[in-house]
């Protein structure tokens, strides 16, 4: 039997419908996945806000956002890196990007890509560097926000106490001697610590602990990124000036067992008159209490922003963010890469950094005159020069999760319900610690 | 004058129609629950970490290989605590399931009796056993901050049993931090259990042990003890399989951070999801968990052999 040959009005119809389906097809909204980080207060409607421009000048675009919690947002991105499910632009935590393109689910950002944006050149040096593993040239994702570290403190204690901030932040020594006399300085009838900061019940240790670890000369790796270097010794220099102050008790016992969070509250509470963190508390401290602010504080009218006080090989803060990335599963690349770029564009970034009071990563935004009317922001912005990252290493996770383990544990130690506290002791466990992390570093390979 | 032999009934076939309704339900559960089970056996097989996990099943092929660096090298950061985390979790379990079995019976004794309220008084004993796991870790963990916490409040500031407040999340007193919320929430569970065993106790033996003059303590340990046995055991059994697997208390109440609740509250659930996730070796995650689960169904077996007389026993046998 001879093969049927189509009706040739049914032939005509299929013809028909395949034409208006691909009509249809081409007008229709191209959708993407974007997924970010919980950063402001309203961040669903701020990024609707966020992507305005750039939805009316695609009007064939819709994107779908979904905000990710800090907390819970390392399970999703590997769980979508793993199994290839998910979103077109993906947010990526600056530790994180080695991590994720080891896994082969990010695309790469090609040399015209990058010249569209300016190229590395237009970005801070140390947040471009975030977006490549050491090892490998090709670049996985483009630096969208960023954040550096830096002390809060109170004027008015520092005032009453008869301190100068200027000395009191030059150097280690004179911090220390600033905290024992600042410490218990009366405000409004109530004794206030001199320093607070959060024990190991908290996502920030390592953080913490980086910058004063960088200005004592030391590091994390070895310079072969082969070996911990946290039993260095001034690695070890470091981790025992910073716990000295709880085991000195000018930062409370109490604080020792409560989280970034709890310490921030403590500073917005008057109970601490220095507090070491990022420029995401400046928005709170700015926003009006009916809005869930701290406006009307004490210590919102009272403080200032220093550099961290300089070790022996000088001062240096954490500088991390965030980068934006293509997930290699993405059907829509050229859409999600204009999307991206408008994001890390420098228009964007201002506007994004005025909703988050984080820093923008291109230096032609950090330049922007208006920004830098605010003196916190312009000061977080010169601090930000002097920023440091940690290496990037395809193995930084599990390492990061090894040396939050143990220097969190030594809080054990400097609250008295752990051996007794000591710099040999601080000394012996980060030996242990930096076996553990050469074990986890070995069973990568 | 010997007995009749008895009539031998035709040996009759099985009927299959029983079995067919069984079918779905079989295969269902196999879906459900041998499917994830033969999996993570054939992934604790594989190299399966942060380079390889995109590949999944399809990772490099080792054998045996994660169940000798779990069991055999000390090198494996898996290992690291481990020695810790099992005396906390033997420690954690014998404590807890004990604990909560005393309180279910002694409280179960109690509401056996005949008090006005009793309904209501039984209602509200079960409240912590309604509240999820995850929920009782949180409250506790707010409850045991040493600052603002209300146990300390309550010991240090209104009753004066201490004069400093003591640190509850952090050091060796965090171990009484995880056991008293485990206990506080299983034992009105038990309690249930206990209670429905004792009502099925008859009258009787109670009725002739008063008139031969026994005290109520007397007959507690050889009326009521005895015949509660099978179930005490059964329940022990329970406890101890739940407490070695917990997970979630411990989680919720030290989750933020590296999620280590330092060395008296880590138990080997926590530590193992947490080593074998944060350091991404999900082989030998996989290898470990069926280690554990090798152990536990020999401690099953083990507990079934010496107790299987006892525990088809009723209570009102």
């Amino acid at each position: 039997m001879s093969p049927q040959q189509p009706h040739p009005l049914l032939f005509r119809l299929a013809q028909g419908l395949l034409a208006t389906g691909l009509a249809l097809g081409s007008a229709r909204a191209a959708e993407l996945n974007l997924w970010v980080m919980s950063t402001t207060e309203q961040q669903q409607a701020d990024m609707r806000e966020l992507l305005k421009p750039h939805l009316a000048a695609n009007p064939a675009l819709r994107v779908n956002v979904t905000v990710l919690n800090w907390e819970s947002a390392w399970a999703k991105v590997t769980a979508a890196a793993a199994s290839g499910q998910g979103p077109d632009v993906i947010e990526l935590g600056s530790t994180w990007v080695p991590a994720v393109s080891s896994m082969g689910a990010l695309e790469s950002i090609g040399a015209q890509q990058q010249r569209e944006l300016g190229g590395a050149q237009a970005f801070m040096p140390v947040m471009w560097s975030t977006t490549h593993r050491h090892d490998d040239p090709k670049i996985y994702a483009v630096p969208w926000y960023a954040d550096a570290r830096a002390a809060f403190y109170r004027t008015d204690v520092f005032k009453k106490a008869g301190v100068d901030p200027r000395d009191a932040f030059a150097n280690w020594g004179s911090f220390k001697q600033a905290m024992q006399k600042i410490n218990g300085t009366e405000i409004a009838g109530k004794k206030i610590a001199a320093l607070g900061y959060p024990g190991k019940n908290d996502w920030n240790v390592v953080h913490n602990m980086a910058p004063w670890i960088w200005s004592a000369g030391g590091d994390f790796l070895s310079a072969d990124r082969k070996r911990s270097a946290l039993n260095a010794t001034e690695a070890v220099q470091a981790i025992v000036y910073y716990t000295s102050f709880a085991a000195e008790g000018l930062v409370p016992r109490g604080a020792l067992e409560k989280d970034s969070g709890q310490i921030e509250s403590g500073f917005f509470n008057g109970q601490y008159a220095v507090i070491f963190t990022g420029p995401w508390i400046l928005k709170q401290m700015a926003t009006p209490k009916a809005k869930g602010g701290q406006l009307e504080t004490l210590a919102a009218s009272n403080f200032a922003i220093a550099p961290y006080p300089a070790g022996l090989k000088g001062n240096a803060t954490l500088l991390s963010g965030s980068s934006l990335a293509i997930m290699k599963s993405s059907k829509h690349k050229a859409e999600a890469w204009k999307l991206l770029s408008y994001l890390t564009g420098r228009e964007a970034q201002l506007r994004y950094s005025q909703m988050s009071s984080m820093l923008p990563t291109r230096l032609d935004a950090m330049d922007d005159p208006q920004l830098k009317r605010d003196p916190h922001v312009a000061q977080f912005l010169a601090l930000a020069k002097n920023g440091r990252h940690y290496p990037s290493v395809a193995g930084w996770g599990p390492l990061e999760s090894v040396y939050l383990k143990n220097l969190g544990s030594m809080f054990d130690m400097v609250g008295g319900v752990r051996g007794k506290y000591s710099p040999l002791a601080v000394k012996q466990a980060m030996d242990a610690a930096a076996l553990e992390a050469d074990q986890v570093l070995n069973a990568a390979q | 004058m010997p007995r009749a032999a008895a009539p031998r009934l035709p040996r009759r076939r099985p009927d299959p129609f029983p079995y067919l309704l069984l079918l779905p339900a079989l295969l269902l559960m196999a879906a459900v629950n041998l499917t994830p089970i033969l999996q993570g056996f054939y992934m604790s097989l594989l190299k399966l970490n942060q380079f390889t996990l995109a590949q999944y099943l399809d990772a490099p092929f080792v054998g045996l290989d994660n169940y000798r660096r779990v069991l055999f090298d000390g090198a494996s950061p898996l290992r690291a605590g481990l020695g810790l985390a099992l005396r906390n979790t033997l420690l954690y379990t014998a404590v807890v399931s004990l604990s909560a079995i005393a309180i279910g019976l002694g409280m179960a004794l109690l509401m056996n009796r005949d008090f006005p309220g009793r309904n209501l008084a039984r209602t509200l004993l079960l409240l912590p056993w309604i509240v999820p796991s995850y929920v009782v870790g949180s409250l506790w963990g707010f409850m045991w901050q040493r600052d603002v916490g209300i146990i300390n409040t309550v010991l240090v500031d209104w009753l004066h049993l201490l004069d400093e407040r003591p640190f509850w999340l952090i050091g060796a007193n965090s171990f009484w931090a995880i056991v008293i919320p485990t206990v506080w929430r299983t034992w009105p569970v038990l309690m249930l259990i206990f209670l429905a065993a004792l009502q099925s106790i008859p009258e009787d033996p109670y009725e002739a042990a008063t008139l031969d003059g026994v005290s109520r303590w007397q007959q507690f340990l050889h009326i009521t003890l005895p015949l509660l046995k099978p179930v005490i055991l059964i329940q022990l059994m329970f406890q101890i399989i739940d407490n070695i697997y917990s997970y979630n208390l411990v989680s919720m109440m030290f989750g933020n951070g590296a999620g280590y609740p330092g060395e008296w509250a880590d138990l080997l659930m926590p530590l193992l999801t947490r080593q074998s996730f944060s350091y991404w070796l999900f082989g030998q995650g996989a290898a470990v968990s069926f280690v554990m689960m090798a152990l536990m169904l020999v401690f099953v077996g083990l507990w079934l052999r010496a107790f299987r007389q006892q525990m088809s026993d009723t209570p009102h046998a």
